[in-house]
C-alpha cells in the first residue's frame, strides 16, 4: 500500500501544466524519432540527454523517459507500413503488421499496437514497483565481489543473447568495450593508463560521445547505405484504429505473459527491447491456437510483439535504478543523464532518495498516457512522416550528433571520438558484432577494473572469497553455465535428458 | 567479400590488439613506490582483458575456417558489405568527416552547419540526366532552405532556448 500511496503521490507531483507539456512533447518527437528507420530509442536519448543539460532534474529525466517510452513504440509504425522496423525493438512487429497493413488494416494495426505498447509498459511498471525497491534492498550487501561478477555476468549475458550470428562476437563486442573504460585514470590510484601522451584522453573516453557515434552516426550511415522500403498505403473501408475490447479480452493471457517476459528480459543486464519481443512473440506463438496465422497478420502475434519491447522500458530501468548496470542500451543513456542531473544510480538509490523509483514509475505512466493518446489519434500523420526523404534527415541528425556530443564538455575531442566510433560502429555492425555489450563494456568497465582489485586487496590476493561468497557462487555458476551451453558437445549432453521426457511424453 | 574472410582479417587485428593490450598491461607502472598492494596494480585487468581479446581472436579464426570434410556455413558463406550502395556510404562518411572535424572549429557554426546540410541534401537528391533543369534548381533551392533553416534554427534552438554552447 506504501508503494501505491507514494506512486499516486509522485504522479500529483508531475500534474503541473509545464511538467505535463514537456511530458507531451518528448513522448511526441520520441515517437517521431523512433517511427523513422535509422533513428533509435537510443540515439533519442543520447541526443535528448544533450537538450536537457540546462533544464531541472525531474524535467530532465521526464524528457527523457518520455522519449524513451515514445522511441520504443514509435518503431511500430515503420515496421507495420514499411516493413522496415522504425527501431530494432519492433523487427518481430513487422512479421504480423506488414501483412495486416498490406491487407489493408495498417489503421487496426496501428491500433493494436499502440494498446499492446501501452499495456506491456504499465505491467513493467508494476513489476518496476515491486521488484526495484527489494533489489536495491538486497544490494546494499554486495560487496566488491558481487559488484565484479555482477559486471562479468552482464557482459557475458548481453554478448550472447545480442550476437545476431555467433556468442564469441558478443563477447569480442563486450571485451572492446572494456578495453576502451580501461583509457585514462583509473578509479583506485589514479594512475593514467593507455593516453599516449594526449591530454584529452586522460579523463578517458566519455559514454555519451562513444554511445551518440555508435548508435547516431553508425546508424546514418547505415541508413543511407541501405535501400529504403515500400509503403503500404492499401487501404480497407472498415479498417479502423480504435482496438474492439474483445480482441484484447481474447489476448489477455498473450499480453500479460508478454508483459512479464518483456520485464524479466528488461531486467538482464545489456539485453534490449527487441529480445523482449523476440521472446514474447516466440511464446504466444508456442502456445497459441492460432499459431499458423502467425507471420501472416496475426492479431495475437502483433500484440505480443508490441507488448513485449515496450515492457522491456520499465524492465531495464529495474537494475539500471537499483544496481547502475544498464538493463538496455538507452538505459545506459539514462544512467549517464541521472549522473549529469546529480541523482546517483544504486544501491544507495533507497537511502538517498527514497522515492525516485515511484516517480520515476509515475514518469512512465504519463508517459505511456500521452503514447496512447498519440497514437490513437495521429495515425495518419505519422504516415507523413515517414514520407521525409532521407537526403533532407540525416544531415539534420548528424549536426545534433555533433551539437549533442559538443555541448556535454565543449571538447573538440568529444567530436573526434563520436566520429571515430561512428565509422568503427558501422563496420562492426555489418560484420554482425552487437553494440549493446560494447556499450555496457564502457558503462561497466570502471565497476569490473575496480571491483576485481579491491576484492583482492581486501582478501589479500586470495581469490577464494570470488568463488566461495554465496551471491558470488551463484553468479559463477550461471556465467560458466551459459558460456559452456555455447559448446554444441555439452549443449547436446546437458539437453540429453529433456529430450528423453519429451519424446516420453510424446510416445 | 564473405563472413569467412572478413573474420579471419579481424581475428588477426583483433590478436595484435589483444596482445598489446597484454603487454600494455604488463609493462605498465607498479606503483611499487606508493607501496600499493601488488594485486591491486593498475595493468591487472588490461593484461586479462588483453589475453581474453587474444583467446577470442584465435576462436574467431577458427571458427572462420572450414570443417575437416571442407564444408563451409552458412554463416562463413553470408556475405559481408553488399546489398547497399558503396557510392553513398562514402559520400555519407566524406560529408559527415569533413563537416565534424574539418569545418567545425574553423568555420563559425552556422555557417559550417549551413555548408554541410545543404551539400548533404543537395547531392543526395540530385536528379540526374541531362535537361532536367528545373529539377535541379528545384533541388538547389530546396538544399539552400533547408541549410539555412537548420543552420540558424540549431544555433536559435540551442544557444537561446536549451542554453547550450555550440561549437
Amino acid at each position: 500500500m506504501t508503494a501505491l500511496a507514494d506512486l499516486w503521490g509522485a504522479l500529483g507531483l508531475l500534474m503541473t501544466p509545464s511538467l505535463l507539456f514537456n511530458a507531451a512533447w518528448a513522448t511526441l518527437l520520441g515517437i517521431i524519432v523512433g517511427s523513422l528507420p535509422g533513428l533509435t530509442a537510443t540515439m533519442g536519448v543520447a541526443l535528448m540527454t544533450t537538450l536537457t543539460y540546462s533544464l531541472d532534474s525531474t524535467t530532465a529525466i521526464l524528457v527523457l523517459i518520455c522519449m524513451y517510452v515514445g522511441a520504443i513504440y514509435g518503431g511500430s509504425r515503420s515496421a507495420i507500413l514499411l516493413n522496415i522496423p522504425g527501431t530494432p525493438a519492433s523487427a518481430a512487429t513487422s512479421l504480423d503488421g506488414y501483412p495486416l497493413a498490406k491487407a489493408g488494416r495498417a489503421g487496426y494495426a496501428m491500433g493494436l499496437a499502440t494498446t499492446g505498447s501501452a499495456l506491456g509498459t504499465l505491467v513493467g511498471i508494476v513489476m518496476l514497483v515491486l521488484i526495484a525497491p527489494p533489489l536495491a534492498e538486497a544490494a546494499l550487501n554486495f560487496g566488491s565481489f558481487e559488484f565484479f561478477w555482477l559486471a562479468v555476468f552482464g557482459i557475458i549475458i548481453s554478448g550472447q543473447l545480442t550476437a545476431d550470428t555467433t556468442p564469441l562476437k558478443g563477447y569480442i563486442a563486450g571485451i572492446l568495450g572494456l578495453m576502451v573504460a580501461m583509457i585514462g585514470s583509473e578509479g583506485i590510484h589514479a594512475h593514467v593508463r593507455f593516453a599516449f601522451g594526449v591530454p584529452d584522453l586522460y579523463a578517458g573516453i566519455a559514454l555519451i560521445p562513444a554511445m551518440v557515434g555508435a548508435f547516431g552516426f553508425a546508424e546514418v550511415l547505415t541508413a543511407m547505405w541501405n535501400r529504403g522500403g515500400e509503403l503500404a498505403t492499401t487501404k480497407d473501408k472498415s479498417d479502423r484504429t480504435l482496438p474492439r475490447l474483445l480482441d484484447l479480452w481474447r489476448y489477455k493471457v498473450t499480453i500479460i505473459r508478454s508483459g512479464i517476459i518483456g520485464t524479466f528480459v528488461g531486467i538482464i543486464p545489456g539485453v534490449g527491447e527487441d529480445i523482449g519481443a523476440w521472446a514474447s512473440y516466440a511464446a504466444a506463438r508456442k502456445t497459441s491456437k492460432e499459431a499458423d496465422q502467425f507471420g501472416k497478420g496475426s492479431y495475437e502475434g502483433l500484440m505480443a510483439a508490441e507488448t513485449g519491447n515496450s515492457a522491456v522500458v520499465p524492465g531495464s530501468l529495474i537494475p539500471a535504478i537499483t544496481l547502475a548496470v544498464p538493463g538496455s542500451s538507452s538505459s545506459a543513456v539514462l544512467i549517464a543523464a541521472l549522473f549529469i542531473h546529480g541523482i546517483r544510480p544504486g544501491p544507495l538509490i533507497m537511502i538517498e532518495q527514497p522515492q525516485f523509483i515511484s516517480l520515476i514509475s509515475a514518469m512512465l505512466i504519463v508517459a505511456t498516457l500521452f503514447m496512447l493518446i498519440f497514437g490513437l489519434t495521429l495515425t495518419r500523420a505519422f504516415v507523413q512522416v515517414l514520407r521525409v526523404p532521407y537526403a533532407y534527415l540525416m544531415p539534420v541528425v548528424f549536426v545534433l550528433c555533433v551539437i549533442g556530443t559538443f555541448a556535454l564538455s565543449q571538447r573538440m575531442f568529444d567530436i573526434t571520438v563520436m566520429v571515430a566510433f561512428g565509422l568503427v560502429g558501422f563496420v562492426l555492425r555489418q560484420m554482425k558484432y552487437p553494440m549493446a555489450p560494447l556499450v555496457l563494456g564502457i558503462i561497466l568497465g570502471a565497476l569490473l577494473d575496480k571491483s576485481l582489485r579491491r576484492g583482492l586487496t581486501l582478501s589479500d590476493g586470495d581469490l577464494m572469497p570470488f568463488f566461495t561468497r554465496p551471491v558470488s557462487a551463484v553468479f559463477v555458476v550461471v556465467i560458466v553455465t551459459s558460456i559452456l551451453l555455447n559448446i554444441p558437445a555439452v549443449r547436446r549432453a546437458a539437453l540429453a535428458p529433456l529430450r528423453y521426457l519429451g519424446r516420453k511424453r510424446d510416445a | 567479400m564473405r563472413m569467412a574472410q572478413a573474420d579471419r582479417v579481424t581475428a588477426v587485428v583483433l590478436l595484435m590488439l589483444g596482445l598489446a593490450m597484454l603487454a600494455g598491461g604488463w609493462t605498465m607502472e607498479r606503483l611499487e613506490f606508493r607501496r600499493i598492494h601488488p594485486a591491486s596494480i593498475p595493468g591487472l585487468v588490461p593484461m586479462i582483458l588483453g589475453g581474453l581479446l587474444a583467446l577470442c581472436a584465435v576462436l574467431l579464426w577458427h571458427s572462420a575456417r572450414p570443417d575437416a570434410a571442407g564444408r563451409t556455413t552458412a554463416r562463413q558463406t553470408a556475405p559481408f558489405l553488399t546489398g547497399g550502395s558503396w557510392s553513398r556510404l562514402a559520400l555519407t562518411a566524406a560529408l559527415a568527416v569533413v563537416y565534424a572535424i574539418g569545418l567545425i572549429g574553423w568555420l563559425p557554426f552556422t555557417a559550417a552547419t549551413f555548408a554541410f546540410v545543404f551539400a548533404f541534401a543537395a547531392v543526395f537528391s540530385w536528379p540526374g540526366g541531362a535537361g532536367r533543369w528545373r529539377a535541379q534548381i528545384k533541388t538547389l533551392l530546396s538544399a539552400l532552405v533547408l541549410g539555412v533553416c537548420v543552420a540558424f534554427g540549431t544555433a536559435l534552438l540551442f544557444e537561446h532556448l536549451f542554453l547550450v554552447r555550440l561549437p
